[in-house]
């Protein structure tokens, strides 16, 4: 058998992945520069991309959608120019309480516009739309909490999606009341101690949605808050009790 | 999310055959559909669909976690099918086609010899190299080659008679 014909007989294996790298790369070569063999992989290579149709489909867990949802809106964060995370707020006197009898107090310091809006759902696969550039996509480390409205904002829902190991957390709102012109929602996370820290500020779609982009890690905080509070920048502290909150863990 | 909608079943189904682990497989296809998203500006679907595209991401990926490779020693042709086909249909006419298709697939699949359709799916689904296909059917390696090339043929042809690929 000549060399020639050892090659050709080798194009079905080469195409099915079957050679090991070093006898692979030998075949790319010489494919690429022998018409024959280039010719006979491209035919022999139509039946491999169809073998996949032979396997039964199987549904998915239904957690895979939001996995790859949440690791997708994370790469395209990470692609985007990232404003600094809000400055943490001073100390509170008292505890924060998320009830009726909650007061909050005047904080020192004044934060930073750190609020990136993710546009997540509608075409999030459509080419030529979405980021640049490699992301390496570990499986990420999700946590997801539920943030429950109350009063005023009883039917607004917030759902916090926590990519612990990226160290940022999406908040998915939806039904949250049309705010008064000039005025944001303020996203405020709770430590242990009762300080409320400003997260993010955004205004919601005309549906009242939005997906907010946390750009600080939830380690060290136990509760989500959010008010209504004066744009473009919110508040430096909250100026009125949170109607829509819940507990991180 | 309608790539997702559409063939995460597929995707998901073609890692599980490779893997058999539910964990392992969720991490595959997520990965895979990363790596459309994240390249989706560079795709030229005139070169591919993305069906292909993505379930030979899978599949690849399926295979280096149980070999224990990693991705860069996968050749990038095989990321990169530079085939034309017809996957990517509208709507409407999608669930049809691709049922039509799988049933062909199925049945091309079904009329190779036992021998054949072995090699292929050790190789494909099992990620086996030729001559460890050769050392575990206890035949020559040549033998190997020629029941690969035989299978790859007629699945060719078989398809290319029903229409569903141009050869």
């Amino acid at each position: 058998m000549s060399d020639h014909e050892e090659l050709e007989s080798t194009v079905a294996a080469w195409v099915l992945g079957a050679l090991d790298p070093g006898e692979a790369e030998s075949m790319r070569v010489h494919v690429e520069g022998c018409a024959t063999c280039s010719q006979t992989a491209a035919r022999l290579r139509r039946a491999v991309v169809a073998l996949p149709l032979e396997v039964e489909e199987v549904s998915p867990p239904a957690r895979l959608r939001e996995r790859v949802l949440v690791a997708a809106a994370a790469a395209r964060a990470s692609s985007l120019p990232t404003a600094p995370a809000r400055k943490r707020a001073g100390p509170v006197p008292g505890r924060w309480k998320p009830a009726t009898t909650f007061q909050f107090g005047r904080l020192a310091a004044f934060a930073a516009a750190a609020t990136v809006l993710l546009a997540l759902l509608a075409g999030l696969f459509v080419g030529g739309l979405l980021g640049r550039g490699s992301v390496s996509a570990p499986p990420a480390q999700v946590a997801r909490f539920t943030l429950v409205g109350h009063g005023a904002l009883a039917a607004a829902h917030g759902t916090v999606i926590d990519l612990k190991s990226d160290g940022v957390t999406l908040v998915d709102f939806s039904g949250l009341p049309a705010l008064d012109k000039g005025k944001v929602y303020e996203v405020w996370l709770i430590t242990r101690g009762g300080h409320p820290d400003s997260a993010a500020v955004f205004v919601p779609d005309s549906n009242g949605s939005k997906v907010v982009l946390v750009n600080m890690p939830l380690k060290g905080y136990s509760q989500m808050a959010v008010t209504a509070e004066d744009g473009p920048d919110g508040s430096i502290a909250p100026t009125q009790q949170p109607q829509l909150y819940g507990a991180l863990g | 999310m309608e790539l997702y909608d559409r063939y995460a079943g597929l995707a998901y189904a073609v890692a599980m055959r490779v893997l058999g682990d539910p964990g392992r497989s969720e991490d595959v296809v997520q990965e895979a559909f990363l790596k459309i998203w994240t390249n989706a500006a560079a795709f030229d679907s005139k070169k591919g669909s993305l069906r292909t595209w993505l379930i030979t991401a899978v599949r690849n990926r399926s295979i280096d976690y149980l070999r224990g490779r990693g991705a860069h020693e996968r050749q990038e042709l095989e990321l990169q099918p530079e085939l034309i086909e017809s996957s990517l249909r509208s709507d409407p006419w999608h669930e049809v086609s691709l049922s039509l298709e799988r049933m062909a697939v199925r049945e091309a699949v079904g009329s190779l010899p036992a021998e054949q359709r072995q090699a292929v799916q050790l190789a494909y689904f099992g990620g086996y190299s030729q001559s460890e296909i050769a050392d575990m059917t206890h035949v020559p390696l040549g033998t190997v080659k020629g029941r690969m090339r035989l299978a790859l043929e007629k699945l060719s042809s078989y398809l290319q008679g029903r229409g569903l690929i141009n050869v």
